[in-house]
């Protein structure tokens, strides 16, 4: 299968920093993969997920090395607007994303842009609003809504477009638990559904290892971990090293572990969990 | 210190959004206020710094009623953590920011000075304190924001998502400094939607449902009423939803909120009970 997103040696430092903000990225993601992103606050996820929606190095001044091709195209050589229409973005402050008045233009802008028929417009705006569940703001003022209403604004936005790539950058850090939930479900069955390639950087990594298929873990500009979450897991310190938490759940099964109470995997979810404890409980037994 | 009494609110383009509230929040209590997208959270912290004010019913604060007292003075008996920092920076120099309410309050040139750098090194902000605040990272300028509202020295804390957009490791460090306050005698309420956090650190819990109080308790009895919860779209922490799938979990564990709890009930009963139960 031919990559849908690759990079080579991708380093970037911004105008006026000594330190680069990524150093040395090599990785390449299939069509229809659902990927994660995570690390500490600065690990540059946000510079990464601006070099693939073409902001770097069109848009943001600095030292850009290496090379990002997105479904064949090399994003120096490209123009934005071609890039954005394969590059789905949801960018980390929905106040700064959100331009128009009303929900309702806000999801329609985007489609005008892409010059899309009125009547398909039309069936794109009510598609977004009842999969992200707010068919109930669409005549709302975009300045009136409490922050997680803002945020479920942008993701529809940019579901509304349904470019191959969607790329999202902490999207939920504002909804609430089951709102977060639903739009992670929302991306899976976009990714199901379409075959959508998503990549989404998130820092609640309970939910984070119960969606995605595979999980970069960056620190420092450096990608440190490229694995599926079960992997992951059952090498905590890959998260805890970085100054990250592992869930809940899964650190009370590796204290039972390390305590000689357990032998098996660690458990990625509350589900999961429960089932290791039982079986705890069968092994002592 | 803080007594909400029938509040009714509603913006000027008529949506109802707080309905009826009654309740006291006492002085030295950590509270976290808990709800959906929407729930009237925001709007309900912002009647305690009389940013907004009741339609109907009355907000007290220290026995002053919002509605008769000026910002100003609300301002040095509550202080406000905005859900995003930016809307409360504006000042060149974080030292300026951090100054400006003590300047407020009209402050001497000493007085200020003494209250910035005793809120920078709270917040571990003094290596900034020259830097303009829009360069720093969204993680530092919730710390402009936080030690600006440290340097008005006000006895209630309200802060609306004060970790949000943060790492880990930054929400921690967020909290750990707002639990020190709680030790040094302030009122605290926040609001998040982490239910680790409010596991970790809140003693009790309001949760607010379409602008009702759905319950107002402890965070343990909050957390091992799911049901309750469930209501409101909302679901406990980790720990309280793995230890509420087993049928006796209240003989077997107890009510732990914690991991360590947790694992306390599991080995204490020297896993022999533990083997046995199910
Ligand atoms: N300035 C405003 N004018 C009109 N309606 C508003 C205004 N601000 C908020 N609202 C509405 O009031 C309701 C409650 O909003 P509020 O911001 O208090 O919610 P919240 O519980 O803080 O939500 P979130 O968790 O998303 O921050 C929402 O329906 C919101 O759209
Ligand atoms: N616009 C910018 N100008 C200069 N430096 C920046 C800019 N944006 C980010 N940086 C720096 O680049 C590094 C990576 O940042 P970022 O990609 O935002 O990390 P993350 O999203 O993982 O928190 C940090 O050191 C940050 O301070
Ligand atoms: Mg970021
Ligand atoms: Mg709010």
């Amino acid at each position: 299968m031919k990559p849908v997103i690759s990079i080579e040696q991708l380093s970037f430092t911004y105008a006026g920093s000594e330190r680069p903000a990524l150093s040395g990225i090599n990785v390449t993601v299939n069509p229809g993969e659902f990927i994660g992103i995570t690390g500490p606050a600065g690990a540059g996820k946000s510079t990464l997920v601006l070099c693939l929606n073409g902001i770097i190095p069109h848009f943001q001044r600095g030292e850009y090395q290496g090379r990002v091709w997105i479904d064949g195209l090399d994003t120096v050589d490209t123009h934005c607007t071609e890039i954005s229409r394969k590059v789905g973005s949801v960018f980390q402050d929905p106040e700064a994303q959100i331009v128009a008045s009303t929900v309702e233009d806000e999801i329609a802008f985007g489609l005008e842009n892409f010059g899309m028929e009125p009547e398909m417009i039309e069936a794109r705006i009510t598609d977004a609003l009842q999969r992200i569940g707010i068919e109930g703001l669409r005549y709302r003022s975009t300045v009136e809504l409490s922050g997680g209403q803002k945020q479920r604004v942008a993701i529809a936005a940019a579901v509304a477009l349904r470019p191959k790539i969607l790329v999202l950058d902490e999207p939920t850090s504002e909804l609430d638990p089951l709102g977060t939930k639903e739009v992670f479900e929302v991306l899976k069955q976009l990714n199901q559904e379409y075959g959508l390639t998503i990549i989404v950087v998130e820092q609640k990594i309970n939910i984070l290892l119960e969606y995605i298929e595979r999980l970069w873990v960056m620190n420092e500009g450096r990608m440190v971990a490229d694995q599926p979450p079960r992997q992951i897991i059952n090498q905590p310190e890959l998260l805890t090293g970085v100054g990250l938490q592992i869930p809940p759940v899964s650190e009370l099964v590796y204290r039972l572990k390390a305590a000689g109470y357990y032998s098996g995997e660690l458990p990625l979810t509350v589900d999961e969990a429960y089932w290791a404890l039982l079986k705890c409980r069968g092994g002592k037994g | 210190m803080i007594q909400v009494e029938e509040l009714t609110f509603a913006y000027p383009n008529g949506l109802p959004v707080l309905e009826n509230l009654s309740f006291e929040i006492k002085s030295g209590e950590f509270v976290a206020l808990i709800g959906q997208n929407g729930a009237g959270k925001t709007t309900l912290l912002k009647q305690f710094n009389g940013l907004l004010k009741p339609t109907r019913g009355m907000v007290r604060i220290d026995g002053m009623d919002t509605r008769k007292s000026t910002t100003g003075l609300l301002a040095q008996k509550v202080g406000f953590l905005f859900q995003n920092p930016d809307h409360q920076i504006f000042l060149p120099t974080v030292a300026q920011e951090i100054g400006f309410g003590p300047a407020n309050l009209g402050c001497s040139r000493e007085e200020i000075d003494k209250r910035v750098r005793e809120a920078a090194v709270q917040v571990g902000l003094e290596p900034y304190l020259n830097d303009n605040p829009l360069f720093l990272s969204k993680g530092q300028r919730q710390r402009v924001a936080f030690a600006s509202l440290l340097s008005m020295r006000p006895q209630v804390m309200v802060l609306d998502e004060p970790t949000t957009g943060q790492d880990y490791r930054e929400g921690i460090e967020i909290m750990e400094m707002v639990k020190a306050l709680h030790r040094q005698g302030h009122t605290i309420i926040f609001v998040t939607h982490d239910m680790e956090l409010v596991a970790r650190y809140a003693e009790r819990v309001i949760v607010l449902s379409q602008g009702r109080i759905l319950m107002d308790d402890t965070c343990r009895r909050v957390f091992y009423q799911p049901d309750v919860l469930r209501r409101t779209n909302l679901f406990p922490s980790q720990i309280p939803c793995l230890v509420q799938r087993f049928d006796r979990y209240q003989e077997e564990f107890g009510m732990p909120l914690s991991v360590e709890e947790f694992y306390k009930a599991i080995t204490d009963s020297g896993g022999e009970e533990y083997v046995h139960c199910s």
